[in-house]
């Protein structure tokens, strides 16, 4: 799997999740792009993240993906590690 | 050895000289690890005390070595919940009083540090166990827990974090101004701790002493009631922000003249616009440590199993959550009562977000965070729940009802 293509899986992620079909994904955007995204959907994201890339997160990932200098690229970049994908 | 007084800064300015005129990191390390011995020495009243600690620390290493070997979440919940028992036994938690014969819980020991060290023991042993940290000797675990600049009230540093600075042990502030920026804030802390708060507090004991004594209230006048009721209900709030953001000024500014970068632990908590605001602004280290090892596993393994329940589960997340957070504070039922109140703060808040976006959808959520007058309403509705909620952490429950019920009562007595 490219990172495009992980780009655009998580896109569909971001959506259902926050069930906004405008959401089109970025990697400069942060957590302050994304109205709503606090703590419990940080989670509920995260959890279907988890199934659609078949993955799992540790609990101080989870708590850096929303840190200071975090962002969509450092998501895909940290999905892309786990799942082995080539860029 | 207290914070803000003249042996601590006495020894904060000879430490520095010291650190930057020796030659390597192992040096600097070195002086650190004794630095750090001889604080919690001085610190604890007597040998079962820094014995108790020592044993403490000491069990949470052995277990992350087992966990570093044998990852397994039966090993991590067996320890945890013992250690969790040994630590309400030396904290002497009302809660377990009853469960345990009176002569255990009259010990000697006094535990100054063990509310922070068994967070920073949970937290260490989690990312451990799910492989976050790859590598720490006994000396680095050792003064991660006994860091003299977070020892007694935080705040709660991260291993990985510290583990990186304890290893490369640099001086981080390089430029004459970072360094000059350091030792100000050092002084306005130390402003904050020594004259500001005891001036708050002593105010906060007077007036709230009148209202222990109902009789001394029905000769006021209905302002200087009101006036005096205002002293009592912010007054604590007002004590606590700059005690605590004091010594937080101090620690932080100290720590980073040594090489060590301590968490930001405030920014702005009496602005918070909901109490979940309030907890990512106030001792936002403890804040942050709930989400992440108390709220976030909790959440996540019920929704993970019962997705299409999740947002109804998130309440009693939140509430469980708090009412660890509140009980951490302290060992009698009050901080149960502060806990569980900061808990139900939480859930009203996300109830009323999503009645707006059931209304009006995200959309309708954005226009709403982003009105100024919504803003205004609801750091005022915030602060004064918060206000209210403070009632309960400096003392017990019945006193806090007393002072409500005789304010209450004066009141009506001039109706």
């Amino acid at each position: 799997m490219t990172e495009a293509e992980i780009r655009s899986e998580l896109q569909a992620v971001f959506r259902q999740v926050f069930g906004d079909d405008e959401i089109t994904l970025r990697d400069e955007m942060t957590a302050a792009d994304i109205e709503g995204w606090d703590s419990m959907m940080t989670i509920n994201l995260m959890i279907a993240v988890e199934k659609r890339f078949k993955i799992r997160f540790a609990a101080a990932e989870l708590a850096n993906i929303k840190a200071h200098g975090q962002n969509i690229g450092t998501l895909i970049a940290m999905i892309a590690k786990k799942t082995g994908a080539g860029a | 050895m207290s914070i803000p007084s003249l042996e601590f800064l006495l020894g904060l300015f000879l430490l520095v000289a010291v650190f930057h005129a020796l030659p390597s990191a192992a040096w600097r390390r070195i002086l650190l690890s004794c630095c750090n011995l001889a604080f919690v020495w001085f610190t604890l009243p007597n040998g079962w005390s820094r014995l108790a600690l020592i044993l403490f620390a000491l069990s949470g290493y052995a277990a992350g070595r087992v966990l570093w070997r044998r990852p397994y979440s039966a090993i991590f919940a067996i320890y945890t919940a013992l250690l969790v028992a040994v630590f309400m036994v030396l904290k002497k938690y009302e809660l377990i009083s009853v469960l345990l014969p009176q002569r255990i819980m009259e010990h000697p020991i006094v535990a100054v540090g063990l509310s922070y060290m068994l967070f920073r023991q949970i937290h260490f042993l989690v990312d451990v166990m799910q492989q976050q940290i790859p590598e720490f000797s006994l000396g680095s675990y050792l003064n991660y827990q006994f860091n003299l600049f977070g020892f007694i009230s935080g705040p709660i540093q991260r291993f990985e974090d510290f583990g990186g600075q304890w290893r490369s042990m640099q001086p981080l502030l390089l430029e004459r101004h970072e360094v000059l920026r350091a030792y100000f804030r050092i002084f306005i802390g130390v402003v904050k701790v020594s004259a500001i708060s005891p001036y708050f507090w002593d105010n906060y004991q007077a007036q709230r002493s009148m209202f222990l004594h109902p009789g001394s209230l029905l000769s006021l006048s209905q302002v200087s009631l009101l006036s005096r009721f205002a002293v009592v209900f912010y007054g604590y709030l007002v004590f606590l922000y700059f005690n605590f953001s004091g010594y937080c000024d101090i620690v932080i500014a100290a720590a980073a003249l040594v090489a060590i970068k301590m968490p930001e632990n405030f920014d702005q908590p009496y602005l918070s616009r909901n109490v979940s605001d309030y907890w990512t602004r106030f001792h936002q280290s403890l804040g942050f440590w709930v989400r992440d090892y108390l709220f976030t596993p909790m959440y996540k393994s019920l929704a993970t199993h019962w997705s299409r329940q999740a947002h109804l589960l998130v309440y009693p997340c939140y509430l469980v959550a708090f009412v660890i957070a509140g009980l951490w504070h302290g060992n009698s039922m009050n901080f149960l009562v502060f806990g569980l109140l900061h808990g139900l703060g939480i859930c009203a808040g996300k109830m009323w977000e999503n009645l707006i976006i059931w209304r009006s959808g995200r959309k309708g959520l954005k226009a709403y965070m982003a009105s100024r007058t919504v803003r205004f309403a609801a750091i005022v509705l915030t602060l004064n729940f918060v206000a209210f909620t403070m009632l309960f952490f400096p003392q017990n429950v019945a006193t806090a009802m007393a002072i409500l019920h005789n304010f209450g009562h004066a009141i009506k007595h001039r109706m």
